[in-house]
């Protein structure tokens, strides 16, 4: 089938403090195939967001350091590429929306500015100004399914330069109409009302969801393969929350890049994403197709979480819980981490360590395989 | 595009150094006291200018002139302030008025030079220490290297070591410059460190190299831009700070000798203030306080101002320079009509009213 645009295998980020070595991510493993859709949730401090910066290498390093594992996006391995080279990797194929978008946009500039920078950044790398490496023989085909007109901009393929076009470098800057056109066009496509005023403003004079769209924009406009959304809504109230919400899954449906999309709302996930994947302590405990997660979980942890879903009606106060809390990185539990607050724990799960992913039930073609790391896999679905 | 192309042109923008310009004014016209500093500062330096460069224009007597010496006696050195002497002669007949103008230059000069060349080292080396400051590493090392030198140089007393050099190296402005200086750039080190550590981790900088930018791009794009701002406030602030500590070195005498060559206002109070009863010619004390006190009075307020101008959300609330395209033509009609409709709606409820 189609070469997957990431492949994380084994992954292991630890975390070098004075105190010690803390494993914030440990052994995760994930498959984001073209155009889909990958969400990934879990508790605060399970490593979502580590994993989500070890992706494009963003962590400072040191204090964190990539242990083991390999990151291959569009069949390169990004863990072994020196720092120098690190800026040809990052803005080529990989978009980050961050979580704090009242931070995100430089106070200095004006919107226009930090758009037409990243715009400018791509343009470099396509006409060649700027070195680029190309993780890859051929670049992504963006071209999934037919694009809306919005979506024009997004779908230029990435084109190595030529003899001719390296010639002169200085007739290939970009003249500000163009620019400006196409700062504009990417605004348009983030849904932002009079974008000839908002151009001219700075980031304090936009609300929150506005400065979330304008950060949309900026890594949309780098065209990337893959977009990681780092939960880019949580910082907002909810009903910000939700049309930026909207805003996503109509930009899903158009711009055809695959996303990793970071949350701990199960609900946001669930609405967004084609794929999920549960993480505890540093741990992915559980991968498959959304509808079969939230169907039939099959990690007592993922089963727990969803039934602590609130729903609207009273009738089940006290709302059900996972007792106890997450464990603390330096201690973690012997055995499986979760056993401490598991339900369905028995000694075995004390004694030894939780096993590797393994497929559960039949795998249809053209799907994605529904994994857990439980002893108990199987019996999860007979859990109360 | 088609939808778009219906819509007037946005209105023609004045050049972006125009538009500086514009708005650097409205911010001080908003602002009263620094305005007042921003004009007074100008006063200054285009005092200083005329000074250095043709003061025959404005300095009517040399330093040291004796302006008393008549063909008939009784020659009277002493005079109090009058048109001839605006602000009086002193004891050996110098008019008080040129001296105070011959000493601007310098003290200026002195206050922009040791402030100036301290913001560039200074800024620097706070730079480097606060951008590369990992531990383990070599920017680490440096940055601690850096850091420990400037509290070295942070522990000297400035006086205490005007003191020591005039009386290793002499008395003179090399003096009085070297001991300011020594103890002035560590200031901007730790200023700019300061700055540079709390930018640097911001989401902003994380995007940018999200985004594939360079390091030496983000060091100057989005890290020393954030946090220039304070520091050419701090600059502004220090040029009067500079100043007063340059007299006051001189004042104990470890600067420049008055009566002499060049003048000075900390060692013309110093004078002054022993060789003549203060309260009988107190005009020989006024003019080079006051002038001390104005100068340094007017970079304290220009510097608020420019903190000011150089936020872009005061800058925005104080200008109100939003780039909206030209109203349609057809609004005023509009408002026309809008206002006679609710009249008339008005008339009909009070006619329902009185039926």
């Amino acid at each position: 089938m189609t070469e997957p645009v990431l492949t994380v295998e084994n992954l292991s980020v630890e975390y070098e403090v004075g105190a010690g070595r803390f494993q914030a991510v440990s052994d995760v493993s994930l498959v984001i195939p073209p155009g889909r859709v990958v969400g990934i949730v879990g508790e605060t401090g399970c490593g979502k967001s580590t994993l989500a910066q070890a992706i494009p290498r963003l962590l400072p390093e040191p204090p964190a350091h990539i242990r083991s594992g390999k990151v291959i996006f569009q069949g390169t391995d990004l863990v072994p590429v020196p720092k120098s080279k690190l800026p040809m990797v990052r803005g080529t194929g990989i978009g980050m929306i961050f979580q704090e978008p009242l931070n995100s946009l430089n106070p200095a500039y004006r919107v226009f500015d930090q758009i037409a920078e990243s715009v400018r950044m791509r343009h470099w790398r396509e006409t060649g100004i700027l070195p680029s490496f190309h993780p890859g023989p051929t670049p992504f085909d963006y071209s999934r399914r037919p694009l809306p007109e919005t979506a024009d901009v997004l779908s230029h393929p990435v084109v190595p330069p030529s003899a001719k076009d390296m010639a002169s470098r200085r007739s290939q800057q970009m003249a500000r109409p163009d620019l400006r056109r196409e700062v504009l066009d990417y605004l348009r496509l983030v849904r932002i009302n009079d974008p000839e005023t908002i151009l001219n403003l700075f980031p304090h004079e936009l609300s929150g969801g506005m400065r979330q769209r304008i950060m949309i924009a900026m890594a949309l406009s780098q065209k990337p393969a893959l977009l990681i959304a780092d939960e880019p809504t949580s910082a907002l109230d909810v009903t910000i929350q939700a049309q930026v919400l909207t805003l996503m899954k109509e930009l899903i449906d158009e711009v055809s890049a695959s996303i990793l999309y970071i949350s701990h709302d199960l609900g946001v996930v669930a609405e967004t994403a084609d794929d999920l994947g549960v993480m505890y302590a540093g741990r992915l405990v559980e991968f498959g197709p959304v509808a079969e997660i939230f169907e039939s979980p099959r990690h007592p942890y993922t089963k727990s979480l969803l039934k602590s879903i609130p729903t609207r009606y009273k009738s089940d106060w006290p709302m059900p819980t996972i007792p106890g809390s997450v464990p603390n990185l330096s201690q973690l539990p012997r055995g499986c981490r979760f056993h401490p607050r598991c339900a369905l724990a028995k000694p075995i799960c004390a004694r030894e360590p939780a096993p590797e992913s393994r497929v559960i039930g039949t795998v249809r073609e053209s799907e994605t395989p529904h994994k857990s790391a439980c002893h108990f896999a199987e019996e999860v679905a007979n859990l109360p | 595009m088609d939808a778009y192309a219906s819509l007037p042109a946005p209105r023609r923008l004045a050049s972006t150094a125009g538009r500086t310009l514009i708005n650097f004014y409205k911010v001080m016209r908003a602002n009263p006291l620094s305005f007042a500093g921003f004009v007074l500062v100008s006063i200054t330096l285009i005092l200083s200018a005329i000074v250095v460069i043709h003061p025959a224009l404005i300095v009517p007597y040399s330093a040291t002139q004796n302006t008393g010496v008549y063909n008939e006696p009784p020659t009277i050195l002493r005079w109090p302030p009058s048109f001839a002497h605006p602000f009086g002669t002193d004891e050996g007949g110098r008019d008080i008025y040129s001296d105070v103008l011959l000493a601007l230059p310098l003290d200026l000069g002195i206050g922009i030079g040791i402030a100036g060349i301290s913001v560039f080292l200074g800024g620097f080396l706070g730079l480097v220490a606060g951008y590369w400051d990992k531990p383990g590493t070599l920017g680490g090392a440096t940055s601690t290297v850096i850091m420990r030198v400037t509290d070295v140089f942070l522990a000297f007393p400035s006086l205490l070591l005007a003191l020591a050099l005039l009386a290793s190296i002499g008395r003179g402005v090399a003096t009085a410059f070297l001991a300011i200086f020594i103890t002035w750039w560590p200031f901007y080190v730790r200023l700019v460190r300061g700055e540079v550590l709390a930018v640097k981790h911001l989401p902003y900088v994380t995007a940018a190299r999200a985004a594939g930018v360079k390091e030496t791009r983000i060091l100057t794009r989005h890290v020393l831009r954030n946090v220039f701002d304070p520091i050419i406030v701090y600059f502004t602030l220090d040029i009067g700070t500079v100043l007063v500590t340059f007299s006051t070195i001189s004042y104990i005498g470890a600067g420049i000798l008055w009566p002499g060559p060049s003048p000075e206002w900390g060692s013309m109070m110093s004078y002054y203030q022993g060789a003549e009863p203060i309260f009988i010619y107190w005009w020989f004390i006024a003019a080079p306080a006051v002038a001390i006190f104005m100068t340094a009075l007017a970079y304290s307020l220009l510097g608020d101002g420019l903190r000011d101008v150089l936020d872009p959300r005061t800058r925005r609330a104080l200008t109100q320079s939003v780039t909206t395209s030209e109203p349609p033509p057809e609004e005023p009609a509009l408002a026309k009509a809008t206002t006679e409709t609710s009249a008339e709606a008005e008339a009909a409820e009070e006619s329902e009213m009185r039926s």
